[in-house]
């Protein structure tokens, strides 16, 4: 059941992330805007992460039928995911997300290569809770400078989509809760409010680039 | 990108005559130096989205078709990333 539940989810963030980074990929191709060119590289991220772990469920369920999907499938999805985040957060002016010093780079480069996949996954998924939340909050405090309602839409949805991470990270603590199904359902219902202002776009108004 | 959009909407919406807006005028309506407003005007000239023409010696600037279409996708794209707390 559970494994259904989260190939719909997969299938749900692969299209809308894939939409909205078409539309912003038309956008950035028509206005030349930066900010559009970071929105797309983030949500074809969002999208590509929910596709590797759709895809591996996907070929658990028709072709291996083990019942899990490999754990590094599920670690590289959320890694793609995470780079998308962090194009989220970064398009809010994050100015200095890495360290300057090459030492420090170097040093934080090493738990990669000393600890397991399931810790990775962890660390992965907290990095996109810290990403989703500053997100969320940058996004409300646009709301209240332009009290447009699609605004306040997206910082739920990030709200949603942060507190599925926190509950997914959550689940390796109590395994055989419901907080993995809780949390698969908020971060669908993050993702559906995300997709709101793509519907406020007239898409018959913009004149598509001949290329695309 | 706003001061791009402004002059572009000004050139379109707020022309004091048909010959079109003077650099003075634009310089009024976007808020910013004569130096840097001039290497705009050119780079939007150059890139078809305005249509200069001299004007009892003076270059006086209209949006172009090319410029009105940008225009509405600014506009379409501005609300957009407006919707994701962004400016474009």
């Amino acid at each position: 059941m559970e494994i259904f539940l989260e190939n719909i989810l997969n299938l749900v963030g692969f299209i809308v992330g894939m939409v909205i980074g078409i539309i912003s990929y038309i956008g950035f191709r028509n206005t030349g805007s930066p900010t559009l060119f970071r929105l797309t590289l983030a949500f074809f991220s969002i999208g590509a992460g929910f596709f590797i772990m759709w895809f591996g469920q996907t070929l658990d369920i028709v072709v291996y039928q083990t019942g899990h999907v490999e754990r590094w499938v599920q670690t590289l999805g959320i890694a793609v995911q995470t780079v998308g985040y962090f194009f989220i957060a970064f398009s809010h002016t994050i100015k200095s997300f890495f360290p300057k010093s090459n030492y420090l780079r170097s040093v934080g480069m090493v738990p990669l290569f000393l600890i397991s996949f399931i810790s990775i996954e962890n660390i992965i998924r907290s990095i996109s809770f810290i990403l989703l939340a500053y997100g969320a909050i940058e996004t409300l405090m646009s709301y209240f400078a332009s009290r447009r309602k699609t605004a306040i839409l997206v910082a739920c949805g990030l709200w949603a989509l942060a507190f599925g991470e926190f509950l997914g990270w959550y689940y390796f603590v109590f395994p055989q809760s419901i907080l993995n199904v809780v949390s698969i359902s908020m971060k669908i219902s993050g993702l559906i409010m995300l997709f709101v202002p793509v519907t406020k776009v007239p898409l018959t108004k913009i004149k598509f680039d001949e290329n695309i | 990108m706003q001061i791009i959009g402004d002059i572009l909407l000004t050139t379109r919406d707020n022309t004091p005559d048909e010959q079109g807006a003077s650099i003075t005028y634009l310089i009024r309506k976007a808020n910013i130096s004569h130096g840097r407003i001039s290497k705009i005007l050119n780079n939007l000239v150059a890139q078809g989205l305005l249509e200069q023409s001299n004007s009892s010696g003076a270059c006086k600037y209209k949006i172009s078709h090319v410029g009105r279409e940008f225009l509405q996708a600014y506009n379409t794209f501005n609300k957009f990333a407006d919707g994701y707390g962004l400016t474009i």
